[in-house]
C-alpha cells in the first residue's frame, strides 16, 4: 500500500505474505501459478521470440537489399521468411499481448488476487514455451516450414513438399491453440467471475473489454485453424483427399478455413493494442475517455464483425462477384467501429492536457501508424484495386502498418507505462524519447516505400527481384531503415534493462493512473491487494475517497481474507459478492502435463500413433496427479 | 452492490459446507463457466467440420461418390437415440450433487456411463464395419465422413473417461465444492456432447434422407 | 502525397499498375488517385487534431468549444460514424458496385480469341485455343482485341498478373478461371507469378506482347507450323543428341519425336525473346549456360542438371537456334 500501514493492518499483511509466500529459485517459477511470475516468463519468452522473428525480418532485408541478392538461397528464404510470419503472429504478439500483459494486469486490473484457474494459466504458458521450442525445432534440424504463414494447399501437400517440415506447421499450430484456448477461457472466466465486488460490467476498465473481446474472438477462431491443419496433417500423414481436386477434395476449403481463422486473428493481433491505448490516453491526457460506453461497444463489435470479412483475403481466386462484394462491404463497415475508437482517442487527447511521456509517444505514433495502415486496408476492401495489388508489397505495406505500427507500438508503450509497475523502478526518459524518435522513423522508412513497391508491381514472397523493374532504391531504402528500427528496438530493451539495475525507485503511482493496478506497491505483493479494493467508478484509482477507505477497511481487517489463498468471486454482471474462491497454490503438474502433450505432438509429427496414444495416457496420469489428494483447491 | 464480508468466515470445504454454497450462489460457478466456454470451442469445431462436410458436397456432382452406398438409417439411429437419452440421468445427477446426495450421483453417473461405453461400443463396430467398404483415403467424401465421425466418437470417448475420473473422485473425496462443480459441468459436456451427435448423425445421413 | 506521386510517375516500371495500358487498369488506376487522395485528406485531418492537441495540451477542453462533454462525444459521432459513413458508401459505390464490371471476366462467347494459359512450377505455358499453337512465357495478343484468358494450373496454384493490363487472377486446381486481357497499344508487358508457388516463384515471369492484328496472324500461322528442319552438320548433331537424350521426354519439338509435356514447348524457341520464363535472354551464350547446367540459374528449377559436356551443350544450342 502507498500509505503507511498502522500496525494494525500490518497484523494482516504479514499473514498475507506467509499464506502467499511463493517458493524460492527454479523450483519456484517451475511449479509457480501467480499469475504475475506466468505473466513475466511470457514476457521473456516472447521477447525471444520476437528477437527471433526480428532476426528473420532483417535477413529478409538484407537478402533483399538490391537486385540478384545471394544472401539466402531460395530454399533458406522461403524458410525465413515462412518463420518470420509464423513467430510473429503466434509466437510473438498473442503471447506478448494475452500472455504478458493480460495474465500480468487482468487480475491487478479487476482486483483480483490472481486468475481464475491459476494451474490452467500456468499450464497455457508451459505448452506455449513448449510450443515455440516446437517450431524453432524444424528450423534447427534444416527444414522449416516453407509454404508461408497461410501456408496454401497443394503448395503445402505431400507431394509438393515432401518433408517434414510442413508437419510441424500443422502440428505445431494445433499444440499452439490448446495453449490460447486455455489461456482464453481463462481470461473470461476471470473477467466475469473475479471482478472486484462493486465493478459491475460497466464500471470495468476498457483495457479489460479489449481483452474479454479477444478472448471471445480466440476462442471462437481458432478451432477453424485446428481443423485445417487436422485436415492437412490427415492429407499429408494419412493420404487422406481433404485438399486434392483430383479426389473431390477442394484446394480452396483450406483457405476458407485459414482465413475463417486469419482474419479474425488480425484483429485479435490489434485489439489488445487498443485496449493498452485506451490504459494510456487517460493516464497522460489527465481525463476520462471520451465516450466511453460508445468505445467498450466499439472493442467488441470489432471482434465480433471481424468473423464475416474472410473473403477479402480471396478476392482473386475467381468467386463470382455476390460473393466477394458482400465480403467487400462487411470489410468497409469493420472501419465505423475503429474509427469510433480512432477519434474517441483523438478527442481524449484533444480535449485533454497531454503530456508526452514515452509511453503516450508511442501511443501517439500508434495512432499514426494505425490511420495509415487502415486507410490502406481500406483500399484494399475496393475489390478491383484488390485484384490488382493483392499479394504484392502494398499488402505487406499495409499488414505491417497495422500489425507493427499499430499492433507493435503499444506493446512498446506499454513496456514503459508498466516498467515501474513491475520492477519497481523508473525508465530513463530522455533515452525513452530517442528510442521512440528511432523506432518511429526507423518504422515509417522501413514500411511506407513498400506501398510504392506494390504499386510498381513488385510480388512479396520473391526471394529476389531483377534489375531494371525500379525497384533497387526503395528496396534498399527499406533493408537501411530497417537497420535502424531494429537500433531503435534494442534501445528500447537496454532501457529497461538497465533501469532495471539502475533505475531510481518510483513507488506505488508514478503517472496517477486510473485502474486500481496503482494502487499496490510496486511490484505487486504475491496476493496484489492487502484489502480487495472498492470500486465505485470505472476510474477507482481517480476515487481518493475509495482508496483511503481501502486503508481504512485494512485496519479492520474487512475484505481481507488472510486464511488460505483466497479471493471473491463476484456476480457476472453486477459484481456483487457472490463466493469466496479457494484458490490452489504452487503445482508441478501444469509444466508435466505440458511435457506429456509436447510428447504427444512430437510422435504424432514422427507418425508413432502408438506412442503418441501413450503419451496421451500420460497427460491422463499427470491429470490425476493434479487432482490428488490435498491438491485440490 | 452488496458489501464484503468483514473478518469473513471462511467457506467450509466440507460436502455439507459445499451444498450450503451451491444453494446460495447467485451465479454459476467458475468451472461451470469453463466448461460452457470449452465447449463453445467444441461445437465450433464441429460446426466447422460439418461445414466442411457440405462445402465439399457442393463441389461435387455425386454424393456419395460412385461405388459408396448411402448409409444405413436405423443403426446408427438406435444407438444414437440412447445416448441422447443419457442427458435425463445427467441431469438428475447435477441436480442430486447441488443437495448433495453423493450416492444419488454415484448411481446415475455410472448408469449413463454405462450407456456411453456402449453407444461408443457399436459406434466403433459401425466404422469398423463402414471401413471394410469405403475408405478416408479414397475421396474427399470417406475424409471428411470418418473424421467427422471420428471426432465425434472422440468426445465420447473423452466424456466417458471424464465420467470416470468424476465416479472415482466423488467416491473417495464426497461431493466437496470441486467435484459437486465438476458433476454440473459433466452434465453440461453430455447435454452438448448429445446434441452434437444428433447434428453429425443428421449430416451422416443425409445422403440417405 | 506529391512525393509519392512524383515517385510513381517516375519509377512506373514495365511492371506498373501506374501505367496502366488498358481500360479496366486505367480504371483501377484512376480510382487509385481518388482513394489516394480522399485518404491523403483523412491522414491530414486527424492529424492536424493530434497537433490542435498538442499546441493547446496545457489547457483542459477544445479550442473555442471549451470543456463541453457532449461537443467531444458529437466530434466522435461525426468524424468516427458520419465522415466515414459517407466515405465509404461513395468508395462501394464506385468500386464494388461499378468498377467491378470493367474488370470481371468477359462473359462466355462474347471475345474472338480464346487463350488458355497453363501455370506450371515455374513457367508458362500458352495454347491458342484446342490443338492450335503451344507456347511458353510469351502471349501474343492482337491490339485493341478482347482476349479471353483462361487461366488452369498443372500443379500448385499460381496467380496470373499483367499489371498494366489488367487485375490478377488465381490459378487453382481443379478451377477453369477467366479473366480479359486488353491493350490500348502495341508493346510488351511484363507480368509475373504473384501467388507463391514454391522456390522460384521470383522468377516466374512472363510478357505479353500485344501487336496489330495482321502482325498477329502471320505470328499466330509460323507458330502452327512444325520446327524447322536442322541445316548445319553441327545442328543436326545437335537434333540427334536432343532427341536421344532426356532433352526429348521433357520437351516438345513439332514434326519430331520430343513430344515431352513437362518442360516449355521448344518447337519456336528462337521466336522468343527470353528463357526459363524472363529470367535470362534468349541469346546463345544464355542458353548454353542454361542447357549446361540450369540449376545454377534457377536453383531448384524442374529442369535438372544432365552433366551434358559443353561439346555437347554447343551442339544442342545450335540446334536451338534455327528452331526460329
Ligand atoms: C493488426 C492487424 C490488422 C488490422 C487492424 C487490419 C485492418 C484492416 N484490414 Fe487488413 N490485413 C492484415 C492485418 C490487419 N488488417 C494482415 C496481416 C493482412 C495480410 C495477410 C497476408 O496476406 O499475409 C491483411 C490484409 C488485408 C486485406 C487483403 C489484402 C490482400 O491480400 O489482397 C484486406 C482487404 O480487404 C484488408 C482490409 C482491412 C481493413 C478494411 C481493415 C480495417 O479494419 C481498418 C480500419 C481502420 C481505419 C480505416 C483507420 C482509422 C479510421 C479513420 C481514419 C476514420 C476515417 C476513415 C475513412 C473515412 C475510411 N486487410
Ligand atoms: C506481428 C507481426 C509482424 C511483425 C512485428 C513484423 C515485423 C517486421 N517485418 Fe514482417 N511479416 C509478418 C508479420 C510481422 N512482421 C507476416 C505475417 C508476414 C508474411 C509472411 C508470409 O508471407 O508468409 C511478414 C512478411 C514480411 C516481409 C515480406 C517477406 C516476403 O514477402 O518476401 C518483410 C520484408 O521486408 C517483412 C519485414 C519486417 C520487418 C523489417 C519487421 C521489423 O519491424 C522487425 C523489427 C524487430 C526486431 C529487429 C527485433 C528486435 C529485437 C528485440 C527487441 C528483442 C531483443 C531481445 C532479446 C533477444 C531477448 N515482413
Ligand atoms: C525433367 C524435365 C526436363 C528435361 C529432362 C529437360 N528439360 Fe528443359 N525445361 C524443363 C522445364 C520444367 C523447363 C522450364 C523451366 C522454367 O522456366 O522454370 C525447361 C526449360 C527449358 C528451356 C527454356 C525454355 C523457355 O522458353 O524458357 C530450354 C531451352 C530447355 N529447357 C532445353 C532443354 C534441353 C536442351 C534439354 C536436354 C539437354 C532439356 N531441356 C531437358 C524440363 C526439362
Ligand atoms: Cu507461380 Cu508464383
Ligand atoms: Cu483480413
Amino acid at each position: 500500500m502507498a500509505t503507511v500501514v498502522s500496525p494494525r493492518g500490518q497484523r494482516y499483511v504479514d499473514l498475507l505474505e506467509r499464506v502467499w509466500g511463493e517458493r524460492k529459485g527454479l523450483v519456484g517459477w517451475l511449479t509457480t501459478t501467480d499469475h504475475k511470475r506466468i505473466g513475466i516468463m511470457y514476457f521473456f519468452t516472447a521477447l525471444a521470440l520476437f528477437g527471433a522473428g526480428g532476426v528473420e525480418a532483417l535477413l529478409i532485408r538484407t537478402q533483399l537489399f538490391g537486385p540478384n541478392g545471394h544472401v539466402l538461397s531460395p530454399a533458406a528464404y522461403d524458410e525465413i521468411f515462412t518463420m518470420h510470419g509464423i513467430t510473429m503472429i503466434f509466437l510473438f504478439v498473442i503471447p506478448m499481448t494475452t500472455g504478458a500483459f493480460g495474465n500480468y494486469l487482468l487480475p491487478l486490473m479487476i482486483g483480483a488476487r490472481d486468475m481464475a484457474f491459476p494451474r490452467m494459466n500456468a499450464l497455457s504458458y508451459w505448452i506455449y514455451l513448449a510450443s515455440g521450442i516446437f517450431m524453432y525445432i524444424a528450423l534447427a534440424q534444416g527444414h522449416a516450414p516453407n509454404a508461408g504463414w497461410f501456408n496454401y494447399v497443394p503448395l503445402a501437400s505431400k507431394t509438393y513438399d515432401p518433408s517434414n517440415n510442413i508437419d510441424f506447421y500443422g502440428w505445431g499450430l494445433i499444440f499452439n491453440g490448446i495453449s490460447s484456448t486455455a489461456a482464453v477461457i481463462n481470461f473470461i472466466v476471470t473477467i466475469f467471475k473475479l471482478r472486484a465486488p462493486g465493478m459491475s460490467l460497466n464500471r470495468m476498465p476498457l483495457f479489460c473489454y479489449a481483452f474479454l473481446a479477444v478472448s471471445f474472438a480466440l476462442l471462437f477462431a481458432l478451432p477453424s485453424l485446428s481443423v485445417a491443419c487436422l485436415f492437412l496433417e490427415l492429407d499429408r500423414q494419412f493420404g487422406f483427399q481433404f485438399y486434392n481436386a483430383a479426389h473431390g477434395g477442394a484446394p480452396l476449403l483450406w483457405q476458407n478455413l485459414f482465413w475463417i481463422f486469419g482474419h479474425p486473428e488480425v484483429y485479435i493481433i490489434i485489439l489488445p493494442a487498443f485496449g493498452i491505448a485506451t490504459a494510456i490516453i487517460p493516464t497522460f491526457t489527465h481525463r476520462k475517455m471520451v465516450f466511453f460506453p460508445l468505445v467498450a461497444l466499439a472493442e467488441i463489435l470489432v471482434a465480433f464483425l471481424g468473423f464475416g470479412v474472410w473473403v477479402h483475403h480471396m478476392f482473386t481466386v475467381g468467386y463470382a462477384t455476390v460473393t466477394t462484394v458482400y465480403f467487400a462491404a462487411a470489410s468497409l463497415i469493420i472501419v465505423i467501429p475503429s474509427a469510433i475508437q480512432l477519434f474517441a482517442w483523438i478527442a481524449t487527447i484533444m480535449t485533454g492536457t497531454p503530456e508526452f511521456k514515452t509511453p503516450m509517444l508511442f501511443i501517439i505514433g500508434f495512432i499514426v501508424f494505425f490511420i495509415i495502415g487502415g486507410l490502406s486496408g481500406v483500399t484494399l476492401a475496393a475489390i478491383p484495386f484488390d485484384q490488382q495489388v493483392h499479394d504484392s508489397y502494398y499488402v505487406i505495406a499495409h499488414f505491417h502498418f497495422v500489425i507493427f505500427g499499430a499492433a507493435v507500438f503499444p506493446i512498446l508503450g506499454g513496456m514503459y507505462f508498466w516498467f515501474p509497475k513491475v520492477t519497481g523502478r523508473m525508465y530513463n526518459e530522455t533515452v525513452g524519447k530517442v528510442s521512440f524518435w528511432t523506432t518511429f522513423v526507423g518504422t515509417f522508412v522501413t514500411f511506407f516505400p513498400m506501398h510504392i513497391l506494390g504499386l510498381m508491381g513488385m510480388i512479396r514472397r520473391n526471394y529476389t527481384y531483377p534489375a531494371g523493374l525500379g525497384f533497387s532504391t526503395l528496396n534498399a531504402v527499406e533493408t537501411v531503415a530497417a537497420f535502424v528500427l531494429a537500433g531503435g528496438l534494442v534501445s528500447i530493451v537496454l532501457n529497461l534493462l538497465i533501469s532495471y539495475f539502475k533505475g531510481p525507485m518510483c513507488g506505488s503511482d508514478p503517472w496517477e493512473g486510473d485502474t486500481l493496478e496503482w494502487s499496490t506497491s510496486s511490484p505487486p505483493p504475491p496476493y496484489n491487494y492487502a484489502v480487495i479494493p472498492t470500486v465505485t467508478s470505472p476510474y477507482p484509482m481517480w476515487d481518493k475517497a475509495d482508496r483511503e477507505l481501502d486503508n481504512r477497511r485494512l485496519e479492520r481487517g474487512e475484505g481481507v481474507f488472510a486464511l488460505g489463498h483466497r479471493t471473491p468471486g463476484s456476480t457476472v454482471q453486477d459484481a456483487e459478492f457472490d463466493e469466496l474462491l479457494k484458490m490452489p497454490p504452487h503445482s508441478i503438474w501444469p509444466p508435466v502435463t505440458a511435457m506429456a502433450l509436447a510428447g504427444v505432438f512430437t510422435m504424432l509429427l514422427l507418425g508413432h500413433l502408438f506412442i503418441a496414444v501413450g503419451f496421451a495416457a500420460a497427460i491422463a496420469l499427470a491429470l490425476l496427479g493434479w487432482h490428488h489428494r490435498g491438491s485440490e483447491p | 452492490m452488496s458489501a464484503v464480508p468483514g473478518g469473513a468466515p471462511i467457506e467450509p470445504e466440507t460436502p455439507a459446507g459445499a451444498v450450503r454454497l451451491a444453494q446460495r450462489r447467485q451465479a454459476l460457478p467458475n468451472g461451470w463457466w469453463a466448461m460452457a466456454l470449452f465447449l463453445c470451442s467444441e461445437v465450433t469445431i464441429f460446426g466447422t467440420l460439418i461445414a466442411t462436410y457440405f462445402y465439399l458436397q457442393f463441389g461435387v456432382h455425386q454424393w456419395p461418390p460412385a461405388g459408396i452406398a448411402p448409409e444405413k438409417v436405423t443403426d446408427p439411429s438406435i444407438a444414437t437415440g440412447a445416448l441422447v437419452l443419457t442427458a435425463l440421468p445427467m441431469w438428475f445427477a447435477a441436480r442430486a450433487a447441488r443437495m448433495g446426495s453423493k450416492r444419488t450421483v454415484l448411481g446415475l453417473v455410472a448408469l449413463a456411463l454405462i450407456v456411453q461405453a456402449g453407444y461408443f461400443g457399436v459406434q466403433i463396430a459401425l466404422m469398423s464395419h463402414d471401413l471394410q467398404h469405403f475408405s478416408p483415403r479414397g475421396t474427399a467424401y470417406g475424409s471428411i465422413y470418418y473424421t467427422l465421425l471420428g471426432a465425434h466418437h472422440a468426445h465420447v470417448l473423452l466424456g466417458c473417461l471424464l465420467d470416470m475420473a468424476v465416479l472415482w473422485f466423488v467416491a473417495s473425496k464426497g461431493l466437496t465444492n470441486y467435484w459437486l462443480t465438476a458433476t454440473r459441468a459433466l452434465a453440461l459436456y453430455w447435454y452438448v456432447i448429445n446434441g452434437l451427435a444428433v447434428l453429425v448423425l443428421l449430416t451422416q445421413l443425409s445422403p440417405s434422407l | 502525397m506529391i512525393v509519392v506521386g512524383g515517385l510513381l510517375a517516375s519509377g512506373c516500371g514495365r511492371q506498373s499498375i501506374i501505367s496502366n495500358q488498358s481500360p479496366p487498369a486505367h480504371g483501377i488506376t484512376v480510382l487509385w488517385w481518388w482513394m489516394l487522395g480522399v485518404a491523403g485528406l483523412v491522414f491530414v485531418g486527424s492529424v492536424a487534431f493530434l497537433v490542435i492537441g498538442y499546441v493547446k495540451r496545457h489547457t483542459p477542453g477544445l479550442p473555442f468549444l471549451g470543456q463541453n462533454e457532449l461537443a467531444a462525444q458529437g466530434l466522435v459521432l461525426l468524424f468516427g460514424i458520419g465522415i466515414p459513413l459517407g466515405v465509404l458508401v461513395a468508395l462501394f459505390g464506385v468500386s464494388d458496385v461499378y468498377l467491378i464490371r470493367q474488370t470481371a471476366a468477359p462473359a462466355p462467347n462474347t471475345t474472338r480469341l480464346t487463350i488458355h494459359v497453363i501455370g506450371h512450377q515455374w513457367w508458362w505455358e500458352v495454347r491458342y485455343g484446342d490443338g492450335h499453337p503451344v507456347t511458353a512465357n510469351e502471349i501474343h495478343i492482337p491490339v485493341r482485341t478482347r482476349v479471353n484468358v483462361v487461366a488452369t494450373t498443372a500443379d500448385v496454384i499460381h496467380s496470373f498478373w499483367v499489371p498494366q493490363l489488367n487485375r490478377k487472377i488465381d490459378m487453382i486446381p481443379g478451377q477453369r478461371n477467366r479473366v480479359l486481357l486488353y491493350a490500348n497499344r502495341s508493346g510488351k508487358y511484363r507480368g509475373q507469378c504473384s501467388q507463391y508457388c514454391g522456390l522460384q516463384h521470383a522468377n516466374m515471369a512472363m510478357f505479353v506482347i500485344a501487336q496489330p492484328a495482321p502482325a498477329f496472324r502471320s505470328w499466330l500461322a509460323h507458330m502452327s507450323t512444325p520446327a524447322a528442319k536442322p541445316t548445319t552438320p553441327q545442328a543436326r548433331a545437335g537434333e540427334r543428341l536432343f532427341m536421344n537424350s532426356q532433352c526429348s521426354s521433357c520437351h516438345f519439338i513439332g514434326g519430331t519425336p520430343a513430344q515431352g509435356t513437362v518442360g516449355p514447348d521448344l518447337t519456336h524457341v528462337k521466336s522468343r525473346s527470353t528463357l526459363a520464363s524472363g529470367m535470362i535472354p534468349n541469346t546463345p551464350k544464355w542458353l548454353a549456360d542454361w542447357i549446361h547446367n540450369p540449376q545454377a540459374i534457377k536453383p531448384g528449377d524442374r529442369m535438372p542438371d544432365l552433366g551434358l559436356s559443353w561439346g555437347e551443350v554447343h551442339q544442342i544450342v545450335a540446334y536451338l537456334q534455327e528452331l526460329k
